[in-house]
């Protein structure tokens, strides 16, 4: 987006692919963004927004790159519009639809957490706002066309190929997360109190699945005692990744102080390796949390977590590392922080572009040092995590970056053809 | 255009039925009827859905049909439709400021919806409201300035030069001021460069050539800016080149990139006081001149003088991997010395930098963990070497070590001079030091003033990499006002009656963007360009002196009264 | 080389040496063969100094006791022979012949009998000829330490580690021994300090049971790198922490000798039909032996080699046992011992090369993976395929060459051994095995499979209240899964269980004693084998 936004604020025309219904992205997903507290959706919807009304950018959401060819200056993208069975010129997102669809499906935005009916919008802020059906859920009942008030259901939609004539590519595909499931000592996928950071972080969310509140789910009761399990895949040489996410420290203990500012009766404990406080005002952030909020780091990932069946609390078994003692602790839920993975399709992608990827399928830059958004491909442009572990400004950085070069490549084009 | 402000307001009022979204809860034909009932409103009617282009339409026919001064809409949210409903306005030839939304949708219906008599009420109130402001709207203009195509970058190491040639790349003209005889900053003075080993000259060299040769960049070496005027678009910066003359630059666009210090510890760990305890810089330049001397054991410790309980609490980012590098150019030339890193937390992030740990292991590079409350201490031995007391904090032992060599890892640190630049260009210094962004997360490298910029070490410490990518970063910002040549700036701004204005200069110290400034007359002024809008100068204004535009005192004083029922006398 | 028979004997202080010196001042004669050590009873000697003489050398060990009743320590002599008939039973089994060894009662007075004894003993040692261990002559420079070290640090990881704790917080001896913690030596390993970890305790704690290994994020091998280490640290260290003396050790180092010609047949049933030259190969392991050492646990334990055959034979399958078969040196290799085990992994692969034999299948998972995995990585390749009989079993009942005509209605648990599990990755086909069974159900413990339990020792070594303490924990466990039945198939667990089950314990009994059963006995029982 902001990448995109860049550009059309300088007069190039911009078409933003998102292969979802909805740009947004990640930031979406959150409550609040460390180290500010901001409340992610109120300070990125108006980016969106910004993305929707600026006459240089065309929005291709439920779309996806299929095939490109060309060079600098000079390339064709055929780009795949799936159908999403909904007139997106008719559909005014008023919602109608979803409220009679019978069918009822896990909320993948929610992280299957709670649920959403066939025909949906990803969040209730989604840009653009026009619902889509998942067909492969649909009963094709027909209760929505028959109350759609605008006339927006269209059973027959097809496929749509576009074919596109730009100077430059940027790719900012972001990532997606490591499965702890085959971490099994730390049981997620068994405990049912057992959870992953993103799902901890829309239960949090106001607009997620419970509104906000923080409660077991295998019981309802509000927790006492949470902990965070950090580098859950990371910095692994085997079951994992060999880099360091670089935002987990820094999101748990986000977390952290959200759980003590909801629950204040509700003790935190952080377990970690090395605390990855680099960041502008990643430190200050820390030391509020333990000093203000009373967040406990305790340096050690433990060796495992073991559930009481019938209870569902959960026992940490660790070394405290300063102490020299092997203990054990109890809390009642347990949040996973997993690496931050290059997206598997990546792979796909690269293939389609031309680009070369790492041995951890980050997609590579020209020249780490000093090219670090540029590619093996003259005119395509990579930012963002897909590029490497990093957080929101610098993300943001590095999209103007990849704005200012491709409009670097777009405007020696124009000079060429002249 | 005739004067609308000076006639009795003509109002049009559309509610829209959203669907269902609305009309499902609040009786929408029952307040149009309202709407009728209100003062000034000489035509209202309901839409199934307003935006639509159906409804846009009939705004645009009711405005010339009825000869509408002013319209208000009651739906959804203006965070997302205002704009829309705006353009309509204006295509239909009134003033885009004249128009006014009543919210009775994110705010009313849907949260009431099970409430649908107290929504229908709430509704009511909320187009009252509307309307008691719609009255009193002015219409206003959004003045266009220009924008000179020419950048100011002040710095010219890495970042500076980075950001410079891109933007001269794209044909903007680029002033590099320098205040070193030489270009190149820092890492003129570095080794070799992580995670790629390159050495630091190589690239930093044909930079330099680049910038040099480049016809759209003029670079001013020994020289400093000693004066900033104006604002974005029309800046005008008076450089002292070398003791000698001044020179005037008009550009459209300010960079700062005027890297940082490298903190020295004095009195910290015998530095100054043992000719062997040295900063991680100094040793980059041993290593880079092959004047380090062969030894047994060198000992280095991070964090000095970073990440102190108050002070310097920050952490500077790029040390952990400055040791690592160090520590692996070392055992590379001299495989049987010992290299001990003395470390509180590795910081080794991002994709590739724990690949560099690894390596640095593989050499045999030993890590003690530290902690805060029991930092090392540093006696010197009697055959002048030093021994280094350090309390391994996980295996909760003792350990001496003695060492030829103790390399102290410091933190990057602002300029000196930067409290000065920081009040020349009106731009603050955030708690670090280090120059403070206009918003952390999502405006990382603008400044709340428009069009000055900031990147590299001047922003927060980082390495070469991340500010060769920021500084690309922000010649993509920079170039934004200056391709368009014109900018559009707020309509909505404050302005002052100088009439009743003392000048007190409360709203000079207390505007975010430094759009205030006391003029000739000593009262206040408002640079429009450079104004938001927010209104913290209009509450504030002891004389109320200061007239928010579009959100005027009287303004939310009508809105106010409406929504409690009185009217404005 | 001596064509003399060499002697041994232990004598008792009050009556058997007094009755030799009565020999000596009645100016008895008798062949001077003899060396006699004094001990206060009969009762004190150890079957590990009579096997341990044997290794050195001596040709024949003679134990004298007072006569029964007249133990000056009430019983000390019937405890000796007991102890003595079970260690002839080894020499039996170990091919040394049990008559090397003799146990006579001797009084005070009897200075003529001891004469006697001892000129019997030496002529009939005459006619025997000398041991088949005569010692080597032998002796290799030890290898370098600290260049042991640098070169296991490299190989297992261990310089990767990034101190997190993991290990130490899933190390079962870690979370009962404070004083103990997997981190702590590697860190001290990568200081430098290693030097003196060679002299202490910990690198004998650990019970190479692959938890940590399991879950490192570096992927630290750190029970390869103990066992590294092992190869340089101190001996008698060593010999402090092991049990039982470290026989097992010491009947597999004798077995390396080239002459050893063991009798370990006799526990193969009559009807069986076994072969010497064939397609698949049951290596029986250590049973036979630990049948005799572990005799007091009552565990029946030769009921495991009877049943793997008597199944085998049920698929009409008529696998080579060699006679000939030597220990796996499982834990010989992991005691350090890297000489011996290359002598032993030689022997035995030559052997099983010899019998034809392309797969070869065993009921030992220690033997499991020291054949499948640490043979090859010594030796280069092997031409046989080496199975778990879990994984046999698992493939014949597949395949319907064997079927179960047996219900047992009961519930069993399943115990994950570390052989078998973690470091060789077999889950899943015993608990196929046994969930087959008709009318069994399968229950597992909260922490099965990569995340099971070891049974607390390993080679041995370091059975201390930390194990127990482990043990206890486990079998706790097992116990309150509801199961009837806690099923394992490594014979190891069974014997550590049972000899913690026996002992005075800290808890009730009723909380973790509960019956236990080989894998393949279990089998043998629902095919009516037994």
């Amino acid at each position: 987006m902001q990448a995109s936004l860049d550009l059309a604020a300088r007069g190039f025309k911009v078409y933003l692919v998102e292969k979802s219904p909805s740009i947004g992205g990640r930031m979406v997903q959150l409550d609040k963004t460390f180290p500010t507290m901001d409340c992610s959706i109120c300070i990125v919807a108006p980016k969106m927004i910004d993305c929707l009304r600026s006459p240089n950018i065309r929005l291709l959401t439920y779309s996806e790159v299929q095939e490109v060819s060309g060079t600098a200056g000079n390339f064709t993208v055929k780009i795949l519009k799936k159908p999403r069975f909904v007139d997106e010129e008719r559909c005014t997102g008023c919602g109608v639809c979803a409220q009679h669809c019978p069918v009822e499906v896990p909320n993948e935005f929610d992280m299957n957490l709670g649920v959403r009916k066939a025909i949906y919008i990803p969040l209730p802020q989604a840009v653009p706002l026009k619902y889509t059906i998942d067909m492969e859920n649909c009963l094709q009942c027909g209760l929505c066309q028959r109350v759609c008030g605008a006339e927006a259901i269209d059973f027959d939609q097809q496929p749509e190929t576009i074919s596109l004539n730009v100077g430059a590519v940027i790719v900012a595909t972001g990532f997606e997360l490591f499965d702890p499931a085959t971490r099994t000592e730390y049981g997620y996928g068994r405990f049912r109190n057992v959870l992953i950071s993103l799902e901890f972080e829309r239960m949090l969310s106001a607009s997620g699945p419970i509104g906000g509140h923080i409660m077991r789910f295998s019981d309802g009761r509000i927790p006492r005692r949470i902990a965070f399990i950090q580098c859950v895949g990371s910095r692994s040489l085997k079951g994992g990744v060999s880099f360091c996410s670089s935002a987990c420290c820094m999101y748990a203990t986000k977390e952290s102080i959200l759980i003590r500012e909801h629950e204040p009766e509700c003790e935190v404990y952080i377990f970690y390796n090395d605390l990855k406080v680099f960041g502008k005002g990643f430190q200050d952030f820390v030391a509020r949390a333990e000093d203000e909020w009373g967040v406990k780091y305790v340096r050690s990932l433990p060796g495992e977590v073991i559930e009481d069946h019938k209870t569902g609390d959960l026992t940490l078994w660790y070394e405290d590392t300063t102490e020299n003692v092997t203990e054990s602790l109890g809390a009642d839920l347990v949040v996973l922080c997993p690496a931050l993975i290059p997206r598997a399709s990546n792979k796909e992608l690269a293939g389609i572009l031309g680009l070369e990827l790492d041995e951890y399928g980050f997609f590579k830059s020209k020249d780490p040092q000093f090219a670090p958004v540029d590619t093996n491909v003259s005119g395509v442009l990579i930012c963002g995590y897909c590029q490497g572990p990093k957080d929101i400004p610098e993300s943001v950085a590095q999209a103007s970056a990849a704005a200012a070069r491709a409009a670097e490549t777009l405007m020696m084009a124009s000079e060429g053809a002249h | 255009m005739e004067s609308v402000e000076e006639e009795i307001p003509r109002i049009g009022v559309f509610v829209c039925h959203c669907g269902i979204n609305i009309g499902g809860v609040v009786d929408v034909p029952g307040v149009v009827e309202y709407a009728k009932s209100l003062p000034n409103v000489v035509y209202a009617e309901d839409n199934l859905y307003t935006c639509s282009s159906d409804g846009i339409s009939r705004i645009k026919e009711s405005i010339a049909k009825y000869n509408l001064t002013r319209v208000i809409v009651a739906s959804c949210t203006p965070r997302t439709h205002e704009p829309l409903f705006r353009a309509a306005c204006e295509e239909a030839g009134l003033n885009r400021y004249l128009f006014e939304m009543a919210n009775i949708r994110d705010q009313c219906s849907w949260p009431h919806m099970h409430e649908p008599e107290k929504a229908t009420e709430k509704a009511k109130d909320l187009v009252k409201m509307a309307v008691a402001k719609a009255s009193l709207l002015k219409p206003l203009d959004e003045p266009e300035i220009d924008v000179a195509a020419s950048t100011l970058v002040i710095g010219g190491g890495i970042s500076g030069m980075t950001a410079a040639l891109c933007l001269a790349n794209q044909g903007f003209k680029v002033y590099i001021v320098e205040k070193e005889p030489e270009l190149g900053g820092t890492v003129k003075k570095l080794n070799k460069l992580y995670p790629t080993l390159v050495n630091a000259n190589e690239g930093l060299s044909k930079i330099v050539e680049a910038v040099k040769a480049h016809r759209n960049i003029e670079v001013l070496t020994s020289s400093v800016a000693k004066q900033v005027m104006g604002f974005i678009g029309n800046f005008e910066a008076v450089v002292q080149i070398g003791n000698g003359q001044n020179e005037n630059l008009a550009v459209g666009t300010i960079i700062v990139a005027t890297g940082a210090n490298v903190f020295q510890p004095v009195g910290m760990y015998g530095f100054g006081e043992y000719h062997n305890v040295v900063t991680q810089l100094q040793l980059e330049t041993l290593i880079k001149d092959s004047k380090l001397e062969k030894t047994e054991r060198v000992v280095m410790i991070q964090c000095v003088g970073s990440r102190e309980e108050e002070g310097r609490t920050y952490c500077s980012r790029v040390c952990c991997m400055t040791a690592l590098k160090n520590a692996i150019l070392i055992k590379e030339s001299h495989p049987e010395t010992d290299v001990c890193i003395l470390y509180r937390d590795l910081q080794t992030y991002g994709g590739h930098y724990e690949d560099y740990r690894r390596m640095a292991q593989d050499m045999g590079v030993k890590f003690i963990k530290y902690i805060l409350e029991k930092p090392p201490t540093v006696a010197p031995l009697q055959d002048r070497s030093l021994c280094v007391s350090v309390y391994h904090a996980l295996l909760g032992e003792q350990i001496d070590l003695k060492t030829d060599l103790l390399v102290l890892s410091t933190p990057l640190i602002q300029h000196e001079d930067a409290k000065d630049l920081s009040r020349m260009l009106k731009v603050p210094l955030g708690p670090d030091g280090f120059f403070f962004e206009a918003h952390v997360k999502l405006r990382p490298v603008d400044f709340a003033t428009d069009g000055i910029y900031v990147c590299g070490t001047a922003h927060s410490p980082k390495d070469t990499a991340e500010s060769i990518s920021q500084a690309f970063g922000v010649a993509s910002r920079a170039a934004i006002p200056m391709a368009t040549k014109r900018l559009r700036t707020e309509a909505i701004t404050a302005i002052v009656n100088e009439k009743l204005c003392s000048g007190c200069g409360t709203c000079v110290k207390i505007c975010p963007y430094s759009a205030i400034v006391k003029n000739e007359k000593g009262v206040a002024k408002v640079t429009d360009v450079l104004c938001k809008g927010c209104g913290t100068c209009g509450a504030s204004c002891p004389e109320k002196a200061i007239i928010m535009r579009h959100f005027a005192d009287e303004q939310i004083i009508a809105q106010a009264l409406a929504a409690i029922g009185r009217e404005l006398a | 080389m001596e064509t003399e028979p060499r002697i041994v004997a232990f004598l008792c202080n009050w009556c058997s040496y007094a009755g030799a010196d009565l020999a000596g001042t009645s100016r008895i004669r008798y062949p001077p063969n003899v060396r006699p050590i004094r001990v206060m009873c009969s009762g004190r000697v150890d079957p590990a100094f009579v096997i341990g003489a044997f290794e050195g050398g001596a040709d024949g060990v003679l134990v004298s006791g007072c006569h029964p009743g007249d133990c000056h320590y009430v019983s000390g002599n019937l405890k000796a022979e007991k102890r003595m008939k079970n260690t002839a039973r080894i020499l039996k089994l170990l091919g040394l012949g049990s008559e090397r060894l003799r146990l006579e009662w001797v009084s005070t007075s009897e200075g003529t009998k001891f004469a006697q004894v001892v000129t019997d003993f030496t002529e009939e040692l005459r006619k025997m000829g000398p041991s088949l261990l005569k010692a080597e002559s032998e002796v290799d420079a030890p290898p370098d330490a600290l260049e042991v070290i640098s070169k296991a640090l490299k190989k297992t990881n261990v310089q990767y580690c990034l101190e997190c704790g993991k290990c130490s917080g899933s190390c079962p001896i870690s979370r009962v021994n404070d004083a103990y913690s997997p981190r702590r030596t590697v860190e001290r390993f990568l200081l430098g300090f290693g030097g003196s970890m060679l002299s202490g305790a910990d690198l004998w704690t650990c019970l190479t049971c692959y938890t940590c290994t399991e879950r490192c994020p570096s992927d630290v091998r750190y029970p390869e790198f103990v066992r590294a280490c092992r190869r340089v640290a101190s001996e008698e260290v060593m010999e402090e922490l092991c049990a039982h003396r470290g026989i097992p050790m010491t009947l597999s180092r004798i077995m390396t000798h080239p002459n050893i010609k063991q009798e370990r047949m006799d526990w193969v049933p009559a009807e069986a039909e076994i072969s010497q030259k064939g397609d698949l190969l049951y290596f029986v392991g250590c049973l036979p032996y630990f049948d005799v050492v572990f005799e007091d646990l009552t565990l029946d334990l030769l009921k495991i080699p009877q049943s793997v055959v008597r199944i085998l034979n049920r698929a009409r399958i008529k696998p080579v046992v060699m006679a000939s078969e030597k220990c796996c040196g499982h834990d010989v290799l992991w005691t350090g011992d890297v000489k011996n085990f290359e002598k032993l992994a030689k022997i035995n692969v030559g052997e099983i090369e010899e019998t034809g034999a392309s797969r070869v299948v065993t009921a030992c998972p220690e033997c499991y993976r020291t054949l499948k995995k640490d043979y090859p990585e010594v030796l280069g390749k092997i031409d046989f395929e080496v199975l778990h009989i879990s994984e046999l079993l698992s493939e014949l009942i597949e395949k319907q060459e064997l079927k179960y005509d047996a219900k047992l209605l009961m519930k069993i648990v399943y115990q994950d051994s570390c052989r078998l599990g973690r470091h060789m990755g077999v889950y899943q086909p015993p608990r196929k095995v046994i969930a087959d069974i008709p009318g069994v159900e399968l229950v597992e413990m909260g922490r099965n499979r990569e995340n099971s339990v070891c049974c607390g020792v390993n080679a041995w070594l370091s059975c201390n209240k930390y194990s127990k303490a482990v043990q206890i924990d486990r079998l706790k466990e097992a116990k309150a899964t509801g199961a009837d039945l806690l099923v394992t198939a490594c014979p190891k667990c069974q014997i550590h269980w049972k000899c913690v089950t026996s002992e005075k314990l800290p808890v009730n009994p009723e909380e973790v004693t509960m019956p236990m059963r080989d894998l393949s006995v279990l089998v043998a029982e629902a095919m009516h084998l037994t």
